[in-house]
């Protein structure tokens, strides 16, 4: 039985007082979210020596916030809460957030949570590459200080990132970004539950001329240790009035900025093929929520 | 070590002696003998262990037992009002959903729990679809199924329209 071992669950009523547990169990202890990644974990034996699961149910986590810098979203927030969360459901912006979390079952949706599907350090996951793209940030609690770390500088490599044993991630904060701004998610899969053969993540922002002031383009899913920022696809978008010559072109460079996995689920040329199509249609949609008019571009995503 | 938690399932409540690392699939099939919801893959792939908890479809194979206290819980031995079957159940019978059966009570779980949360619209195939995009048929037998969908949707909209 995969987790056997588990002698203890407990149900912090806090934030201080999951990190005082976490300070005194070390390794031993395990936290949790919705736990929906846990199992595929201990099923393939690399869970390691656990025997206190954490619980953050009772924490006080689950909860959406508009701020006036952004929204700032509870570490055990679901995907569904997340998903019924006004500005989600509304913002052009929040694009990517809202693509990303279509793809899960109702049942993932359900149980799992915002804060466990970022601090798992999974470059296959959806959210973290959408929120990467959103120049999103967490906030970690800690025994002596609270702090915040952008996503760019969060994930080291598969299943590491830069938390302390003893600091808990407690929200994810997505700043309130400029006005001209659209975001857009898509997903390769070959079913509902399964993870990324490959995704892509972009925000665009365009000024009163149409030109794009700002880019990002993050790419995830077995293209890296850790999703990747594809700067030499901004790079083609920076400072352009966009075109479908130049979002074509956009895509093509990602090869530039990847170094994809050869893996039975799909060989590294076939995720680069695909990476080079998603970048393009990603930046379409996005742009589409703008109301973008590309010359020569029908409306139509393709 | 077990502990003793308190869990409300199909309008009992129950109390049962559970390990910290018990799912409440565990619970159901082990403890309580409610083996409507199936064990396959335990780690939330396949959806035949689906049961509704707050109304909401979960995978029971990843619901630790623990975390369930407080919430109400159902399972597909829960929906019959008496010798009356739920309108989805009835539905699957008659569309002939089921083959070799071993998906049928996930199915119906995740149709119960979208009909009951989405509106009174007739639901169009994409749709009904990606409410059991969690759920696997190994027998593909899918579109019978979707059928069954369509069948109790179509007799809720008549319901309410009768009000």
């Amino acid at each position: 039985m995969a987790f056997a071992g588990v002698k203890e669950f407990l149900q912090p009523g806090s934030g201080r007082e999951a990190v005082d547990l976490l300070a005194k169990l070390g390794d031993r202890a395990v936290v949790l979210g919705g736990g929906t990644f846990l199992h595929g974990l201990a099923a393939r034996g690399v869970l390691g020596e656990v025997d206190t699961f954490i619980d953050l149910q009772k924490a006080g986590f689950s909860l959406v916030k508009s701020e006036r810098s952004g929204l700032a979203i509870g570490a055990t927030t679901t995907f569904t809460e997340l998903a019924e969360a006004e500005p989600v459901r509304t913002s052009l912006e929040l694009g990517a957030v809202r693509d990303a979390l279509q793809y899960p079952p109702p049942q993932i949706r359900n149980m799992a949570t915002v804060g466990g599907c970022v601090a798992s350090a999974t470059p296959l996951f959806d959210l973290p590459v959408a929120f990467m793209a959103l120049d999103g940030s967490v906030k970690a609690l800690g025994p002596r200080a609270t702090r915040d770390i952008g996503l760019h500088k969060f994930y080291l490599d598969y299943f590491e990132h830069v938390l302390e044993r003893t600091e808990l991630l407690t929200e994810v904060l997505l700043p309130k970004l400029p006005s001209g701004s659209a975001s857009a998610f898509l997903k390769l899969e070959t079913n509902a539950n399964d993870l990324a053969l490959l995704n892509v993540a972009v925000r665009v922002t365009l000024d009163e001329s149409g030109t794009c002031r700002e880019v990002r383009v993050v790419v995830g899913g077995g293209v890296g240790k850790v999703p990747v920022r594809a700067v030499s696809c901004e790079d083609v978008l920076k400072g352009q009035r966009p075109t479908p010559a130049l979002l074509q072109e956009s895509g093509d460079v990602v090869s530039l900025d990847i170094h994809p996995v050869d893996d039975h689920r799909a060989s590294a040329k076939y995720r680069t093929a695909v990476a080079k199509v998603y970048v393009r249609r990603a930046l379409q949609r996005a742009l589409t929520r703008l109301g973008a008019s590309l010359d020569g571009h029908n409306g139509q995503e393709s | 070590m077990k502990q003793i938690i308190h869990l409300d399932i199909n309008g009992e409540a129950q109390d049962i002696a559970v390990e910290p690392y018990h799912t409440l699939l565990q619970v159901l099939r082990d403890e309580l003998g409610l083996i409507g919801a199936k064990k396959g893959c335990d780690t939330g792939g396949c959806g035949c262990c689906t049961v509704l908890v707050n109304g909401k479809a979960v995978y029971s194979c990843m619901v630790f037992a623990m975390t369930a206290q407080g919430k109400t819980i159902t399972t597909v031995e829960g929906l019959a009002d008496g010798a009356t079957l739920d309108p989805v159940q009835q539905a699957f019978i008659e569309a002939g959903a089921v083959q070799c059966g071993y998906c049928t009570c996930g199915m119906i779980m995740s149709a119960k729990a979208y009909l009951s949360s989405d509106g009174s619209h007739l639901p169009g195939d994409l749709e009904m679809r990606q409410a059991i995009a969690g759920n696997l048929c190994r027998c593909t037998g899918y579109q019978k199924i979707v059928d069954a969908i369509r069948l109790a949707a179509s007799r809720r909209m008549e319901t309410s329209a009768k009000g």
